[in-house]
């Protein structure tokens, strides 16, 4: 067993020493989730989905920066607030969009539910609603990865409030024991839909956790894409080595709701400023413009690029119709067993 | 011939699928150097080795999810829970996850394992070794839920559940494990999952159970028989989804239905049977379509004579039976 540690890193000083186009990488993946989230809560404002939407605005860097250079047939095991690990994975905007929609072309024709993005092709699992769920199927995505000697990795996803369920334990404690390639990355943004960290655990570190399970656990600044990037990757190369899984806890923070129609009143308006002051963006963006990768024109060049992508892949699923309601039987079971039709 | 218990064909099946296929793999509480509680992964660990026969902490969280995560990635899990009764941490991921994958996914994932669970009364397990559950399941669309009562469905069943593409829970009845034996063949073979077995033609009324009860039916049946009474017996073997053509077509010519089941009787498997007789086959009915199933208690008590008592047996069917008879 590899003995249990911990360590915190610092922001700021550590992000040197990743290549130029990593760092504007991670800007441009940065930046392209965040007008994609800012736009899907304009047209839920404007009535133009069904259901709610959860933004992860103020907590992005925490999965773009993990995610970003991941292989195809690493995966992805989301919960429903990693939008900027399915554009930094790939997934074309279409198929967000389309899962925001809930329309015919949607990767699950409509049938889940708005931010369960799942697309195979780039290995984004769709997730159920149950929190920590797919923590406990992403580690037995790793565990099928062991036995079958590929060295993919998985990257499960999941918020403080999660780490009180007891599969979440489960599946930490198996891939312990085990080495699983797989790396727990916990988006602490304080507050488990309305009930604060504090009343989720009895610690105030979550990577503490780790130490029970017999492998390293690290609490980083969530809000710097470069730290998280750097941190992940090192945790991807031991686990893909078959050195065993890495607990990283990001702190970070959820500017809006829970969903949007969450007024998110249960916190002061002076700790949101305090975060806010915080912004992952802002702070790539002067860290790139500092050191000379970026320019204002520079900049503006990429928002209309991607405002583009986006428009037209709004357009497309604004455009497609909703699936046939007979599509509801399909993809219950096999073709060997069709379900049967009722008679109205 | 030799004969086979139903454990043994258990085994052989296990046995026979995994050399067969590299990608099954088994998970489970004390299945690899113990062999399992009831036996019925003895040898495994020694021929296939920890990588394919794993001894899993005690985590039916684990078990469950974990399995659907190694079924998405192109292994074919075969997990084992160890007591029905223990299947409850487990729902999460059996309902959410296991039987909706497909769905939620658009079929880009498919989920194809096959969970073991040891279930049954009738062996003195009281009320936390005795649990069948299988109408948690029943009612749970995107599983397969299966049950055998024979040594040969047993392992065709098991084969068939392996090499499919969709979850299935395959409830074994404890009590058939050493109980029941029989030939069967030792060339490869499969039952198909969703064909229920006609096991004894009659034309007064027609038994429907399956699992421990099939063989209570049967027993009601051959003793009806010195009673004049001429009873079909259908096993179910897969109770979701369940043979409707097989069960209408033999209430249109009896005319009678006496449901059998072990579970409590409220919410049942059976509940739906009757009402989809009710709704497809009603003008051919003679008499009220009659269930004989275990008490709506919370389990199956201890102590001997309660357990006895909580049991439908072949005495209460035949009871059953001659009432609708009359009718």
């Amino acid at each position: 067993m590899p003995a249990s540690k911990k360590k915190t890193v610092k922001s700021k000083t550590d992000q040197i020493g990743l290549p130029d186009e990593t760092m504007l990488g991670l800007f441009s993946n940065l930046l392209k989730t965040r007008l994609l989230d800012e736009r899907f809560r304009k047209l839920y404002r404007q009535g133009r989905f069904a259901g709610t939407y959860f933004s992860a605005v103020g907590q992005d860097a925490s999965t773009v920066g993990p995610t970003y250079g991941l292989r195809d047939e690493d995966l992805i095991a989301p919960s429903h607030r990693e939008i900027g690990a399915s554009v930094t994975k790939g997934v074309p905007l279409d198929k967000i969009a389309g899962q925001i929609y809930a329309r015919e072309s949607s990767p699950d024709k409509g049938k889940s539910h708005p931010c369960h993005y799942g697309w195979k092709a780039k290995g984004v699992i769709a997730p159920s609603s149950t929190l920590a769920g797919q923590t406990v199927v992403g580690t037995g995505c790793a565990m099928g990865f062991q036995i079958q000697k590929k060295d993919n990795v998985v990257l499960a996803f999941f918020g403080e409030g999660a780490t009180a369920r007891g599969g979440w334990h489960e599946a930490l404690n198996y891939a312990g024991i085990y080495k699983l390639p797989i790396v727990y990355i916990c988006q602490n943004n304080l507050w488990a839909e309305s009930v604060p960290a504090s009343l989720a655990a009895a610690i105030t570190d979550f990577s503490d956790r780790a130490k029970a399970y017999g492998f390293p656990g690290v609490t980083i600044d969530g809000n710097d894409v470069f730290i998280t990037h750097k941190t992940a990757v090192e945790a991807i190369d031991r686990a893909r080595k078959g050195d065993g899984p890495t607990l990283i806890e990001c702190k970070t923070y959820r500017w809006y709701g829970h969903s949007e129609i969450d007024p998110a009143d249960y916190r002061t308006s002076q700790e949101l400023e305090d975060w806010k002051s915080r912004d992952p963006i802002k702070f790539a963006e002067k860290t790139l413009m500092d050191i000379g990768l970026l320019t204002t024109t520079k900049k503006e060049a990429l928002v209309e690029q991607f405002n583009q992508e986006i428009d037209e892949a709004i357009d497309a699923v604004d455009k497609d119709k909703y699936a046939d309601p007979e599509e509801a039987y399909n993809d219950v079971y096999s073709e060997q067993f069709p379900v049967r039709r009722v008679d109205w | 011939m030799k004969k086979t218990t139903f454990i043994e064909a258990i085994t052989e099946a296990l046995d026979e699928e995994m050399a067969r296929d590299e990608k099954v793999f088994l998970i489970g509480e004390d299945i690899g150097i113990y062999g399992g509680v009831f036996k019925a992964t003895k040898g495994l660990l020694d021929k296939y080795g920890a990588e394919r026969v794993i001894d899993s902490p005690i985590s039916e969280v684990y078990i469950a999810g974990g399995s659907v995560g190694a079924a998405m990635v192109g292994l074919r899990p075969v997990p084992e829970i160890q007591f029905a009764d223990f299947i409850t941490p487990s729902m999460d991921q059996i309902i959410q996850q296991m039987a909706k994958l497909r769905y939620r996914s658009g079929g880009q994932w498919t989920c194809p394992m096959t969970m073991r669970v040891c279930c049954g009364a009738d062996i003195g397990g009281g009320l936390y070794h005795s649990q069948t559950n299988e109408q948690w399941f029943f009612s749970q669309p995107g599983l397969i839920v299966v049950m055998p009562s024979t040594p040969y469905d047993a392992k065709g069943l098991l084969k068939s559940a392996i090499r499919g593409d969709d979850p299935v829970i395959y409830f074994e009845h404890k009590r058939l494990y050493r109980w029941i034996k029989e030939e069967i063949p030792e060339d490869d073979f499969t039952v198909p999952i969703g064909k229920a077995a006609l096991r004894k033609e009659g034309s007064d009324v027609t038994l429907v159970s399956y699992g421990l009860m099939y063989h209570r039916s049967m027993e009601a049946a051959l003793a009806l028989e010195k009673d004049g009474i001429s009873a079909e017996v259908i096993d179910m073997r897969t109770i979701l989804p369940w043979d409707r053509e097989m069960i209408l077509e033999s209430v249109k010519k009896t005319s009678k239905a006496v449901l059998v089941q072990e579970s409590s009787k409220t919410g049942g498997v059976m509940a739906e049977i009757s009402a989809t007789i009710m709704e497809e086959v009603f003008d051919y009915l003679d008499a009220p379509v009659t269930r004989v199933c275990g008490l709506d208690v919370p389990a199956v008590p201890f102590a001997p004579p309660m357990e006895h008592y909580f049991l439908p047996n072949a005495e209460k069917i035949s009871k059953a039976v001659k009432k609708i008879i009359e009718y």
